[in-house]
């Protein structure tokens, strides 16, 4: 599992109130520790005016190169401050993210074309999120066309079908299910990612809604997935899930995973 | 650290890939085949054995190591010159009649083949006439009969009563294991030996041959 860590992120109130401190230590802290748990990206949004989010990220991505080598995740719902921040990493991460919408992938998909950079990519448009499968994989279709223009391998590809709220739309899992199977069968070698918190919003318990959506989507597909790589619970499912789904020869990954204790009772 | 430490270090931790490679390096240092069977390889299991009794590790752990140590076995058995035995003694193991479980005798056998035994697997379902007949092979030491369900505990009485009248019953002895079987059970039916885990028999079984 890919697990991009969501920690670090402007629209999140206390670490809004580090940036607006410049708590550095506060930023360093976040890093580390979902780097420690096993993080293969750490996200890095701001969450702030257009007008200063490439200083921000600037800032958040050095602090976390200060304490990792996990690569970033440059996250920006604005193409211009996505391909500002890129200079800033040390090494290729990952965009997050392009989608159908306006000029997006035309601004980001030539800069990355010949690079290592992998990119997150929405099923949405400028008509919104698509209500149905079919009309999410119109949107697929659409960005698929796009990278194979500028020869962007679909395994630089996390094709993100979009998690919607569970609780006012009863097929969103079957939904979701199908995009990511057909999109599999189509592209055997690309990434299925998805903001797993989302489905649980506006519910009692979310944790125990996001752990099984987090099983059931794995099934389906997923190998991407942006969350707390800090929740214990959902690491250990992610684990566990991967040794059903005969992906993990000799559970060796599981047992090692709960050797390290990211996922288990709590030792020292 | 030394080449056979290297190898020890690399069956206990399961690594099927350098395993064969190590055991070649250390060949082709000169090392005894011996030394690398026994050393590298068989002392190794040993103590995996006896971390997966002091549950430090868990059972696919004991697996891997085993099946690394296989692929090291293949690479040092032919240098084993002709005094060399490459085994410590030949065991039959089958699960008795009306049972069909095998992942506990499958783990007893790995862990008896990594302890340096020659093992010849029965099978399961195995009816009381096959146990005798390959208890008649005069190079059998040890006899081993598996029950995993407390209705097949009457066959396990039953074959090792079978195998007690055996003619060269002198010859070897009965090793009997599985979830419902206990000591004060085998004591009762006449085993020669009882373990509870797959570690613990592949120890009792090298005693029975050396001791």
């Amino acid at each position: 599992m890919i697990i991009i860590g969501e920690k670090i992120n402007g629209s999140i109130p206390s670490v809004a109130k580090a940036i607006e401190e410049r708590n550095a230590d506060w930023i360093r802290d976040l890093a580390k520790k979902q780097a420690d748990a096993g993080a293969t990206y750490i996200d890095v949004c701001a969450s702030v005016d257009e007008d200063k989010e490439v200083e921000v990220l600037h800032w958040l991505i050095d602090l976390v190169q200060e304490v990792t080598d996990v690569p970033i995740a440059v996250d920006s719902p604005s193409p211009d401050s996505i391909l500002g921040a890129l200079p800033f990493c040390n090494k290729p991460g990952l965009v997050n993210s392009v989608s159908g919408e306006g000029d997006k992938i035309a601004k980001i998909f030539p800069v990355i074309a010949d690079t290592k950079w992998e990119c997150v990519a929405l099923c949405c448009d400028d008509t919104g999120i698509p209500k149905s499968a079919a009309d999410r994989l119109r949107v697929f279709d659409h960005i698929m066309e796009e990278a194979k223009k500028y020869n962007i391998d679909p395994s630089r590809l996390h094709i993100d079908p979009l998690v919607e709220m569970l609780c006012t739309t009863d097929d969103a899992m079957a939904n979701l299910a199908e995009v990511m199977t057909k999109i599999k069968e189509q592209y055997p070698t690309i990434h299925i990612t998805g903001a797993v918190s989302n489905i649980s919003f506006n519910l009692p318990y979310r944790k125990i809604v996001n752990l099984c959506f987090m099983v059931l989507a794995m099934n389906a597909g997923l190998d991407s997935a942006i969350f707390d790589p800090l929740n214990r619970d959902l690491i250990g499912a992610v684990y566990a899930t991967e040794a059903l789904l005969g992906m993990d020869d000799y559970c060796m990954e599981y047992i090692t995973a709960y050797r390290e204790e990211l996922f288990g009772p709590v030792k020292s | 650290m030394s080449k056979i430490e290297e190898l020890a270090q690399a069956v206990e931790t399961g690594k099927a890939k350098i395993v064969p490679q190590l055991v070649q390096e250390a060949l082709d240092e000169g090392i005894d085949p011996m030394e690398i069977l026994n050393k590298g390889m068989i002392d190794a299991m040993g103590v995996v054995g006896e971390k997966f009794k002091n549950n430090e590790i868990f059972v696919p752990e004991m697996l891997v190591a085993a099946r690394a140590m296989k692929k090291g076995v293949d690479v040092v058995k032919p240098h084993l010159g002709a005094g060399n035995s490459a085994t410590i003694g030949k065991m039959v193991m089958g699960t008795v009649a009306g049972d069909l479980h095998d992942i506990g005798k499958n783990l007893v056998i790995m862990m008896i083949e990594s302890a340096g035994f020659e093992v010849v697997d029965l099978g399961v379902d195995v009816p009381i006439e096959k146990f005798l007949e390959a208890a008649a092979d005069p190079d059998v030491n040890i006899v081993g009969c598996s029950a995993l369900l407390t209705t097949t505990m009457p066959s396990l009485r039953d074959t090792v009563a079978a195998l007690n009248k055996a003619p060269n019953r002198s010859q070897f002895k009965i090793m009997v294991g599985g979830a419902p079987i206990t000591q004060e059970f085998a004591d009762e039916i006449g085993a020669d030996c009882y373990t509870d885990d797959a570690a613990a028999a592949a120890e009792a079984a090298k005693k029975l041959v050396q001791g």
